[in-house]
């Protein structure tokens, strides 16, 4: 018996070796190649684990460590929530039906993703402040101000959810704009009534693109350093700084990133099991946009102001509030280098969102092509970069890089050259480091769309004798253009924002304008922060506004 | 489709000459000009200090190259980049940050004469390796309604009775706090210092968040009666282009706690030369010009900092609060008990 318990096992074993060796080709070592490239900085960083964690890690578990994992879960819950109830439901307007100014809206409720959250968490503070700008309105109108305090926890979750619904209204609206028009009309011919063909068929079936906007969303939120310091909430992230800076321990910092990690890899595998039997590829026909319905006259305007609020909430307060101090500030911050630091700031971020669609494409197509299973979730690990806070990335970078510069350096001496570093201190590391970081942003929508692009119509071109490369640019890449284009304007408007990467790895003579709006804010100069803020908001809209435009046309 | 590409093209050919200039640039910058150079890492984000490295350029002819980030980001890269470090000059707005660079064998005993003699010895380095630029002080602010500023006397008062839910004060993170948690335990000891803090968060009147200017603001709209605030943000609102921020200011009273024993607790803004400078003489000229009369006037004048050049008067604003007793206390003291402070923070609850 025992022996053939042992035969059997050997069995599979080498019918599995088998089908690896079978299986196995050359897309498989690529997709190896660039998760590994791209994974280095996090795999550097995981490393430092096996030496355990710093001698203050139980003083961490007995006093922080709740705090972090009760306040984490909280801001997870609510801003899921409320992320969920603003942005499916603006999405699903837009796409559905006719009505005032909604060409206007559409560009306007991506918009909220281009003030970088801890600005948007300063403005709320300064409007609901004593002496802010509700305040004075009250006094104007000689009301009693009840004065709501916006800084603690639920404030934390409303600024963070505001500021970052429209990932998934991003995501929810390519679907609904492309993939449901079918179904939608035949759901009308068999006389199902609108709210049941949202709730009972739209909804589920957009469920994997919104469920890849909210772990966005998540990503974000578990990282946010900036407003939860502000708002005097502690949560993993700012316990990462406060363990890495504070407590001196680096070790300690990278322990509470792994368990981050974890957390976001568990949220993650969540979602595929959520949709694991599920296939979600479209019919082969549809690629009719959907066909808006025309409301009635009341309704129209009702529907207006439901897909006003979150573009209220997220931009229009946030944006006046900042317009207000820079009135306030423009004699002394305005600077005519600011238009410079803008186009410099552009081309950046323009730059590395190519660079990085670039690579989340090679990933989501090498991966396919490859034909091992385990392949695919491999290539998940490359997403992992934006869960981690943008300062321990960048330490995650500089270590293979200068490791890297070290050598070159030693083998340039040997020419005679002194060639100081090559890599770090140049846009070469930014980008990179960039690209590290916002992975997950572009291969989120990408793929949301590819799953919906039908196997049979690439296989069929396969079968058909055309290469992988070529069935690609001519056949699937038209039908994930919607997807690329999302990715393109979202890891753009992310880039132009970040923070602590930009400052710890740029090269000296190149400046953004987050930096600028940083050097103010992180003086309490909160006002002064609001002319380079409002830069950043208008540099963010021209490529909105254009990618939108080919978005819609088709 | 095909425009698409094409402008991928273009871009990633725009990058790749972006690129190679860069390097050239660096290559040049680091051959050629080599003595016109000095490379400052700066935690200082002030307006002001721009124009203190314009003149600087200006006088000597030294190019000023900028890095802006947080000093603890900056320590780390610095040490990262070890040997390669092009940094020169690390400026940092605390003492305790410097003393922590010192430890980590990132700074450099330097020789200066100047240096030596302009700064008082209690704000610089033993070993000559960072030196103060400027001071703030952390002061109590209380309000002119409610409070007399005879009911108020030391740091270590605020623990008593009178003041339960009437404190307010920022998170323990605030490298403010920090410091003066530090030198409480410096001058107490650490026995003393953990019942202080339990004090203070049993007296707090709302958990800490915001910033220094947010607890002035929470402290006239009747949230708290005295808030722990550094003098030069108060300099800030004063002159703030708010004029509410203004207005709010004015309604408060400084108080210099600790007159009669050891002195206010002060902290440092202030520099050090890296340990693998490459342009080291520039470093110390440039730290020398720092302390120099020029720029000690405009870092009080439009930062509202007390300088550490005795023979500069400190700006109108901060003046009128008058001369007070600075507390003595060697300053590589808070680098030393940082860590320390940190620990009793979270043992005691003060977030």
């Amino acid at each position: 018996m025992k022996q053939a318990g042992s035969n059997d096992q050997a069995f599979a074993f080498k019918s599995r070796v088998k089908r690896f060796l079978r299986d196995a080709n050359k897309w498989s070592v690529f997709t190896l190649t660039i998760v590994l490239f791209l994974a280095l900085p996090i795999i550097f960083i995981g490393v430092e684990l096996f030496s355990g964690p710093g001698e203050t890690w139980s003083h961490i578990v007995k006093y922080l460590l709740p705090d972090y994992i009760w306040n984490s879960l909280y801001l997870v819950f609510f801003c899921s929530l409320i992320v969920l109830l603003l942005g499916v439901s603006s999405a699903w307007f837009v796409s559905r039906y006719e009505f005032p100014f909604r060409k206007q809206m559409e560009w306007l409720l991506i918009l909220p993703l281009a003030i970088p959250s801890y600005i948007v968490g300063y403005a709320y503070a300064g409007i609901f402040d004593y002496g802010g700008t509700l305040d004075l309105i009250f006094r104007e109108l000689n009301f009693e101000f009840i004065r709501i305090d916006i800084m603690n926890r639920a404030g934390l979750a409303f600024v963070l959810s505001i500021s970052l619904f429209p990932y998934v209204y991003v995501s929810a609206r390519a679907f609904f704009l492309n993939q449901a028009n079918n179904l939608l009309e035949a759901s009308n011919m068999l006389g199902v009534g609108e709210r049941k063909t949202f709730f009972k068929l739209m909804l589920p079936l957009a469920r994997p693109a919104i469920v890849a906007g909210l772990v966005l969303v998540l990503m974000e939120v578990l990282n946010d350093y900036g407003a939860a310091k502000y708002y005097g909430v502690n949560t993993f992230t700012t316990g990462i700084f406060r363990s890495w800076f504070s407590l001196e321990e680096p070790e300690t910092a990278v322990y509470l990133s792994a368990l981050l990690i974890i957390i976001i890899f568990a949220l993650i595998l969540f979602e595929k099991w959520q949709v694991r039997k599920i296939k979600f590829t479209s019919s082969k026909t549809n690629n009719k946009q959907i066909q808006r319905k025309e409301p009635k006259k009341s309704r129209k305007w009702l529907i207006f102001s439901l897909v006003f609020i979150p573009v209220f909430l997220g931009f229009v307060l946030p944006v006046a509030q900042l317009i207000y101090w820079s009135f306030l500030t423009a004699s002394t911050v305005f600077d005519i280098q600011f238009i410079f630091i803008s186009l410099q700031s552009f081309g950046i971020a323009i730059t590395s969102a190519i660079i990085t669609v670039f690579f989340a494409l090679l990933l989501i197509y090498f991966s396919k092509w490859s034909a091992l299973r385990f392949i695919k979730n491999i290539a998940r690990v490359g997403v992992l970069g934006y869960a981690i806070p943008g300062a321990v990335i960048a330490i995650g970078i500089m270590i293979p890089t200068l490791a890297l510069d070290k050598w070159l350096i030693g083998v340039l001496a040997n020419f005679g050259i002194d060639s100081g570093l090559i890599i770090n201190g140049t846009l070469i590391a930014l980008f990179y480091a960039y690209a590290v970081r916002f992975l997950a942003v572009a291969y989120n929508p990408i793929e949301s769309t590819a799953l919906k692009v039908d196997n049979s119509i690439p296989d069929s071109s396969k079968v058909l004798g055309v290469g992988n490369l070529k069935t690609f640019f001519k056949i699937e890449f038209p039908l994930i253009k919607t997807g690329v284009f999302s990715a393109v304007i979202l890891v753009f408007i992310d880039v132009m924002k970040e923070l602590p990467l930009t400052l710890i790895l740029k090269p000296y003579h190149i400046d953004t304008l987050a930096v600028k709006a940083y050097e103010y804010a992180s003086d309490e100069m909160v006002m002064e922060a609001a002319i380079p803020s409002l830069f950043i908001i208008f540099t963010a809209m021209i490529p909105v506004i254009f990618l939108n435009k080919l978005l819609i046309k088709k | 489709m095909k425009r698409l590409l094409i402008a991928t093209a273009a871009f990633a050919l725009l990058t790749a000459c972006g690129n190679t200039t860069d390097v050239k640039e660096n290559a040049e910058e680091q051959g050629v000009q080599k003595d016109q150079v000095v490379n400052v890492y700066t935690h200082r984000h002030y307006e002001p200090d721009q124009e203190i490295f314009r003149l600087f350029e200006e006088k000597t002819g030294i190019k000023v190259k900028v890095i802006n980030a947080s000093a603890d980001e900056l320590i780390q890269k610095m040490k990262m980049e070890g040997k390669q470090s092009p940094a020169d000059v690390l400026i940092t707005v605390d003492a305790g940050r410097l003393s922590r660079a010192k430890e980590q064998g990132l700074l450099q005993s330097i020789s200066s004469e100047i240096l030596e003699r302009t700064i008082p010895a209690h704000l610089q380095d033993v070993d000559n390796q960072w030196f103060g630029l400027t001071k703030r002080a952390r002061v109590i602010a209380y309000s002119l309604d409610r409070v007399r500023p005879e009911e108020l006397s030391t740091y270590e008062d605020l623990v008593s009775k009178k003041w339960k839910g009437k404190i307010l004060v920022r998170s323990s993170s605030n490298i403010y706090n920090q410091s003066l948690m530090a030198s409480i335990i410096a001058n107490d000891g650490e026995e003393i210092a953990k019942q202080w803090a339990e004090g203070i968060v049993a007296n707090m009147a709302r958990a800490p968040k915001g910033s220094d200017r947010d607890q002035v603001k929470a402290l006239v709209a009747g949230e708290g009666d005295l808030a722990i605030v550094n003098s030069y943000y108060i300099g800030k609102m004063l002159n703030s282009p708010d004029a509410e921020e203004v207005e709010t200011a004015k309604k408060i009273g400084l108080f210099f706690p600790n007159q009669e024993g050891r002195g206010t607790h002060i902290n440092v803004s202030g520099a050090g030369v890296a340990k693998h400078a490459p342009n080291k003489e520039n470093a110390i000229r440039f730290i020398e010009f720092l302390i120099g009369e020029e720029a000690q006037q405009i870092f009080t004048n439009a930062n509202y900092e007390y300088p550490v050049l005795e023979s500069v008067e400190p700006v109108q604003d901060i003046k009128a609060w008058g001369d007070f007793k600075e507390d003595a206390l060697g300053l590589n003291k808070l680098g030393e008990y940082n860590k320390k402070a940190v620990l009793i923070f979270d043992e005691t609850g003060w977030k």
